[in-house]
């Protein structure tokens, strides 16, 4: 009888064609904007992921997210350093800074200042495009990122030694790296602690973070909770401080809200689309069903049968829109080369459309069953 | 298939006392009023009687589609009012063969896929019971147009799928619902012909719900009904009064 | 076939499409390792703080006395000086033309003593003595004509005897005064006279000496030493030039702080260390540790305790920046560097690591 459910389904190959479209395009829509979505909010955390090589941020107890620099006193470096468990730790200098361009325009910056001896969080080698990250050492030596250097010159290509000026001092720029796609969209900085101190207005505290890494034998977790004890300070693995900051975006920008809009309407639409089209095509098939009842098939033989046809629609709709998805996100991504594109196409995109695809499927189904499972048999006759 | 009902002598249909109301006390309506009729087995039986006389109530009961208001209804030996729901589908599904007014063909399946449905419900193989069916389709003269869809036939030949659908699980109760209604004189005749001549078998009951008097000739036996009432019941080549 | 095959075959392309692109989005690089891996402490229970290394003397910051332009410098950076060296020397010209002038009071001074200790002038007694002796004819001469009028008695009139008497009487007068003029002239300087003269020279001399003696302060030496009992230096120690900021022809003042000279024992480096404040309960004499420069973290270099500076001082925050920003105070510990090793510099940061779990 399956057999004869799915030929029910193809046979009217328009209408076919119909539902699949109603449900890709729901999935499309949802998983696109999920998608962008995603990649915004992933966005905003792009420094926590770019500066590697520690396991734990330490920072001021009302720091709310990464750009919220709260600066602290040098010596809470020390402090940190003397908590059992802690394996290292360095400062960090993560800020936005202003530099003066060539043409006399002002540009806002986000500067980070590695520590000099070790410059723990810089650019993995394989991320450095052109220049050797001992280049840093050098005097008034930066590095931009990739977006930043487009943002800065164009089209240019790179060459060593262009010149900023940041708080009268002038920063050359010897390298460059790639870095993830920033929220803010302003170039990156990458310079040794104490350049980017002076690259800065004068401030009483630059300390804005300690990066720090626990004793591989320790969870991570237990050597933060030992660091705020002792310091009163916050501390958070980079996990938990990719998370803090998502929250904060979360809950204090409409930017949730907007996309929720969005992919509530794309899921709203797809389930009319889709939602309705099936429901007609059954509606329509409403007589061949009255005539399988009295021919003998059982209500639960009926109910398998919408729902063979609902998990094909599904399954197929699914696999076009998600994959469509992917592929706008795979465009758009190689398309944007400016500015840095918010595009995060994580599995629990795939996940949460086929969520929705399921109740798409699953309200259209059972309002089909509806019908069928109430049709008297007897309407045949008439 | 058909083991545990017992052969004839007695009649495949009984209808004892049987009544069936519509609707709530104050706008209760009358359907079917006390029937009483025993429809034996080889024989054509024709339902006939103006719209509304209740006689498609009296084969959807026999069929197992409805439950009577009151009284009994023993198919093929089976106490229909005592079965149970899901058992009573196992039954329609095994015994009864339908044919409607409108073919109601799924028109996604070929004329051979169409005719092979109920062999399907059965739980038979598809090549198999696509085999069976198409033996059956070239009983009824339709061998050439196997492959078919119904959109592509005509409206006998579609009659002529339904018929082939509905024989070929081989029930012992056949029920059509007008079967000549949509069709041309030529068509109609052609299509009682093949019942007459398929179907009616010594140990099979048809029944044919029908106002077209262009077919009661080949009725063997002919029940009229008005206002929920048996109002007659005539012999072959009787003609009811109108 | 369309709907049959190539659409659920375009719908399984599509989702592996999805897939494919979910797990490149979601790869995780491995965790990245530091370019130079920061100093770690091998203790449990640790103390961090970052240190200064000094010499064991701390260092010396020479001075000057007197603001003046530098003439002459003695010595460079790293130059090895013994204590009593001058290291320096100011412009002393007008100390030099000061002398001068103060030698010339004390001659003066020394000179009108000796004018009054030879008085009186033997040439000026003859003609006092002389007049002595014509006041002495004189009386006499008055005398014989008063006695000669007298003689002629009545003759002589009244008035011419009046007269005679009072030229006697002038004459002598003038002899007791001619007598005092010469005793007075006899006697000699007055006593007083000299003693005044006196104490003028002494003080024409003492003005000599002070000119003198700043003219030395002009040039500054090292300092002696003066050791307490911890100090590992002998009498032939010798300190290290550590830095010259001073040279000829610049200007100086005697502004507190202002090092013109650095100078340092560095017979064992010490390591001053800032303990945070807040950190100050978790601190005990004589904790174990070690120090590590900055930037080199494979270096260790055991360290020992010395003393506590028992004085909590701001902490000057070693960003480099030339003007020092003051946020919290620091407990200040000296160790001692145990390593003959001397490729630390005096200056040079480290990052200091004591085991808060040891130590009484």
């Amino acid at each position: 009888m399956n057999w004869v459910a799915l030929r029910m389904l193809t046979g009217d190959r328009a209408k076919y064609l119909g539902i699949i479209f109603g449900v890709a395009f729901a999935a499309l829509l949802m998983g696109q904007q999920l998608s962008i979505f995603c990649g915004l909010m992933r966005n905003t955390t792009s420094q926590i992921r770019d500066i590697e090589g520690a396991d734990i941020w330490v920072m001021d107890q009302n720091v709310q997210f990464v750009d919220d620099v709260k600066p602290m006193s040098e010596n809470e470096l020390l402090r940190v350093r003397g908590v059992e468990g802690v394996s290292w730790a360095v400062r960090l200098y993560k800020g936005i800074g202003r530099a003066r361009l060539d043409d006399g325009n002002f540009q806002q910056m986000i500067l980070i200042g590695l520590d000099d001896a070790t410059l723990v969080g810089a650019p993995r080698p394989d991320r450095i495009v052109h220049g050797e990250l001992g280049d840093l050492r050098q005097p008034n030596a930066v590095f931009v990122d990739e977006f930043g250097w487009r943002y800065l010159f164009g089209k240019e290509p790179f060459q060593p030694g262009k010149t900023l000026e940041m708080n009268d001092k002038r920063a050359v720029i010897v390298g460059m790296c790639k870095c993830n796609p920033t929220f803010q969209t302003f170039p990156i900085l990458y310079c040794t602690y104490s350049q980017a101190v002076q690259f800065l207005p004068q401030e009483r505290k630059t300390l804005t973070f300690i990066l720090a890494k626990g004793n591989d034998d320790l969870p991570k977790e237990q050597v933060c909770k030992a660091i705020e004890d002792q310091t009163g300070l916050r501390a958070q693995t980079n996990d938990q401080f990719f998370w803090t900051t998502i929250q904060y975006y979360m809950q204090r920008t409409g930017i949730p809200i907007n996309f929720g809009i969005t992919v509530m309407l794309g899921f709203v639409v797809g389930c009319a689309i889709a939602g309705q089209t099936f429901y007609l095509f059954t509606l329509e098939n409403l007589k061949q069903w009255g005539a399988l009842k009295a021919m003998g098939v059982s209500n639960l033989r009926l109910v398998g049968m919408i729902l063979l046809q609902a998990v094909i629609v599904a399954l197929i709709g699914y696999g076009l829109g998600i994959g469509g998805a992917a592929l706008f996100g795979f465009v758009f991504q190689r398309a944007m080369t400016s500015t840095p594109p918010a595009f995060y196409f994580g599995w629990q995109i795939l996940v949460g459309t086929a969520a929705a695809v399921v109740v798409i499927s699953l309200a259209a189904s059972l309002l089909s069953m509806r019908r069928v499972l109430f049709l008297e048999a007897g309407v045949v006759f008439r | 298939m058909t083991a545990t009902v017992s052969a004839p002598p007695m009649a495949a249909i009984q209808f004892r006392g049987l009544s069936k109301f519509f609707g709530t006390a104050e706008t209760k309506v009358t359907a079917l009023d006390n029937i009483e009729l025993a429809l034996p087995y080889g024989e054509m039986v024709l339902l006939v009687g103006p719209s509304g006389c209740g006689k498609t109530t009296l084969i959807s009961i026999a069929a197992g589609l409805l439950n009577p208001s009151e009284g009994e209804v023993v198919v093929l030996g089976q106490n229909l009012t005592k079965m149970g729901a899901n058992r009573k589908v196992r039954f329609r599904g095994e015994n009864i063969g339908f044919v409607f007014q409108q073919y109601n063909l799924l028109p996604a399946l070929s004329a051979v896929e169409n005719a092979c449905v109920p062999l399907l419900i059965a739980g038979w193989n598809r090549a198999k019971a696509i085999a069976k069916a198409a033996e059956i389709l070239t009983a009824v003269g339709l061998g050439n147009r196997l492959k078919a869809f119904p959109s592509q036939l005509s409206g006998g030949q579609q009659q002529r799928v339904a018929i082939a659908r509905a024989l070929v699980h081989e029930p012992r109760l056949l029920v059509c619902d007008e079967p000549t209604a949509a069709l041309d004189a030529a068509s109609g005749r052609t299509v009682m012909q093949l019942i007459k001549q398929v179907a009616v078998q010594p140990d099979r009951a048809v029944v044919v719900v029908t106002h077209d008097s262009r077919v009661y000739d080949f009725g063997d036996k002919i029940v009229s009904m008005a206002d929920g009432r048996v109002v007659e019941v005539l012999g072959k080549g009787q003609r009811p009064h109108e | 076939m369309l709907t049959r095959y190539i659409l659920p075959l375009l719908g399984l392309i599509a989702f592996a499409f999805a897939v494919q692109q979910m797990t490149q989005a979601q790869q995780k690089t491995p965790p990245a390792v530091p370019p130079v891996e920061p100093a770690k402490s091998p203790f449990a229970k640790q103390l961090a703080g970052s240190g200064i290394i000094e010499p064991e003397t701390e260092n010396i910051s020479i001075g000057t006395n007197l603001p003046g332009i530098v003439e002459r410098v003695n010595v460079k950076v790293g130059d090895m000086v013994r204590p009593g060296v001058p290291l320096f020397r100011l412009d002393d010209r007008q100390l030099n033309a000061e002398l001068v002038v103060r030698k010339a009071f004390l001659e003066n001074a020394q000179a009108t003593l000796e004018k009054l200790n030879n008085a009186p002038r033997p040439e000026e007694l003859p003609p006092l003595r002389a007049k002595v002796a014509e006041m002495v004819a004189n009386l006499d001469d008055q005398t014989k004509q008063l006695t000669r009028l007298q003689r002629l008695g009545a003759a002589a009139s009244e008035d011419e005897l009046t007269r005679r008497e009072a030229g006697v009487a002038v004459a002598k007068a003038q002899l007791e005064r001619a007598k005092a003029d010469l005793a007075l002239q006899e006697a000699g300087s007055w006593k007083f006279d000299r003693l005044v003269s006196q104490s003028a020279v002494k003080q024409a001399q003492a003005q000599v000496e002070q000119t003198g003696i700043e003219l030395t302060r002009l040039t500054v030496k090292a300092p002696q030493l003066k050791w307490d009992a911890t100090n590992s230096a002998s009498d032939a120690t010798e300190y290290k030039v550590l830095q010259v900021n001073v040279r000829p022809g610049e200007f100086v003042g005697t502004v507190q702080g202002q090092a013109l000279i650095v100078l340092g024992y560095i017979g064992k480096l010490h390591v001053r260390v800032d303990i945070d404040e807040n950190d100050i309960g978790r601190f005990r004499p004589n904790l174990p540790g070690f120090a590590q420069p900055r930037g080199n973290p494979h270096v260790k270099f055991p360290i020992s305790f010395v003393r506590v500076e028992p004085y909590v001082i701001p902490k000057k925050s070693l960003t480099g920046l030339n003007t020092e920003r003051v946020d919290t105070r620091v407990l200040q510990v000296i160790y001692r560097i145990e390593s003959a090793d001397l490729a630390l510099y005096v200056g040079q940061q480290m990052e200091v690591f004591l085991n808060a779990a040891e130590g009484k």
